[in-house]
């Protein structure tokens, strides 16, 4: 059984997984929760960070998160895709208890996003690149945010983000061709600028 | 209906016509099969995804209470938790090891500026209305006038855009120009703290361009040329007495 995605690849993410869901036979539901909720944490995290726009109320979102789910674990029926359920609490929280008191973060955000996050990568350039990407993408709107998030970061299909967002299929790929549309500048102007700089 | 692979491109690069463009989604909506060739071909994806991905690993912490009752499985459970976090724990060692060395503020303006090139300065909103709005917004975060007269009246500069940026959060603000050839100039002020020490004009090339830093009564300021041979004189004479402090 695998409840991993083709382009769910975090090496600490799958490492967990594998472990944990190998033995999911035998789980009670709340220990199969439990294990959810330490396989997919850092996927709930993204997820928040970019519903909220800010990595502490990320981290909060989080922590509601988990104690709800372990909470409603008697409300699990099946130990599969515990992962779309999890980000469904996520966003159920978001939505109805913390999007209020963030929303003045939130317009902040679209200026200053926490394009700092960017910190891992490598060299420069690539840096320079990623805080590019990672800015245009926070600075979708909410609803194109949660969807670019869902399919392209977390590998859901179309109909499988329909679902969790409940909303029909056809405005998934709306919001995805639109968000394609404002994510292309700063794809192009990469590819723009590496011709500059190989002197095409 | 069948769709090739180029077609199939074109509607997730936006350039497909209407029509054809709601067929696929038609064919998406009946044919999951489908839907996975076409997930497959998207070229944002994989992009977006390692962006993301690579989100530093210090996130999420979050405390659980262990339930105070453990069968066999449960104690399993812990220990694979407590290996996953051992895991978790030696990736973020490893990115924290190596990471690189950490840049200034000015470094990275620099190496942000680099980026400029008369295209990107070209196609600004210049216009009077969206210049008051951005200095009204640069001017709140940062706490202090840009002294925009000044700016404007800069010889041989026009001023094209006043940007608002954050470094380890705190503000900073990037003001572009154009110079007399089209070529990108930019002047950057940073909020640095009551207690950050001042500091004289000091210039040097960094990444690739002239540039002159100093630092007055919290603020750290920033000139920077479009090549490494700009002679940013004139312009640093009127900055330097104009944010003096």
């Amino acid at each position: 059984m695998s409840v991993l995605t083709q382009r769910a690849r975090s090496v600490t993410d799958k490492h967990t997984q594998v472990a944990i869901y190998s033995m999911s036979a035998e789980m009670t539901s709340e220990q199969a929760v439990r294990g959810a909720v330490q396989a997919h944490s850092k996927r709930v995290w993204r997820f928040a960070l970019a519903l909220s726009g800010a990595s502490d109320v990320a981290d909060d979102l989080v922590q509601a998160t988990c104690l709800r789910a372990l909470e409603r674990h008697h409300q699990v029926t099946s130990h599969d895709r515990l992962d779309s359920w999890l980000m469904t609490i996520c966003r159920s929280i978001w939505l109805n208890e913390v999007r209020s008191r963030s929303v003045r973060r939130a317009q902040a955000l679209s200026v200053t996003p926490e394009a700092e996050l960017i910190a891992t990568v490598s060299d420069s350039e690539t840096n320079i690149f990623a805080t590019e990407v990672f800015t245009q993408v926070m600075q979708l709107p909410e609803a194109q945010r949660e969807t670019v998030m869902l399919v392209f970061v977390e590998g859901y299909s179309y109909r499988e983000a329909a679902a969790l967002l409940e909303v029909p299929i056809g405005t998934i790929m709306s919001r995805l061709s639109n968000a394609r549309q404002k994510l292309k500048t700063v794809m192009q102007l990469d590819a723009a600028d590496n011709a500059r700089r190989s002197g095409k | 209906m069948t769709f090739s692979d180029e077609t199939l491109l074109a509607y997730l690069e936006g350039t497909l016509d209407e029509a054809q463009s709601r067929a696929i989604e038609a064919a998406v909506e009946d044919d999951a099969e489908f839907e996975r060739r076409l997930m497959g071909l998207d070229p944002f994806a994989p992009i977006i995804q390692d962006v993301f991905e690579k989100l530093p690993a210090e996130a999420p912490k979050f405390g659980l209470s262990e339930p105070v009752a453990q069968n066999t499985n449960g104690r399993f459970l812990r220990v694979v938790a407590v290996a996953a976090s051992v895991g978790v724990a030696a990736v973020a060692l490893t990115f924290w090891a190596t990471r690189p060395a950490e840049l200034g503020w000015a470094q990275q303006a620099a190496i942000y500026q680099s980026l400029y090139v008369p295209e990107t300065i070209a196609s600004l909103d210049s216009s009077e209305a969206s210049l008051d709005k951005q200095f009204a917004m640069a001017e709140a975060e940062l706490g202090r006038s840009l002294d925009r007269e000044t700016l404007e009246s800069l010889p041989g500069l026009e001023l094209k855009r006043a940007q608002v940026l954050s470094f380890k959060g705190k503000p900073l603000i990037q003001v572009v120009f154009a110079d007399e050839q089209g070529q990108p100039f930019a002047f950057c002020v940073i909020r640095q703290g009551p207690n950050a020490p001042s500091a004289e004009v000091k210039q040097a090339v960094l990444s690739g361009l002239a540039t002159a830093t100093w630092a007055r009564d919290g603020f750290g300021y920033m000139l920077l040329g479009s090549s490494p041979q700009t002679d940013l004189k004139g312009e640093l004479d009127v900055l330097t007495r104009t944010f003096a402090g």
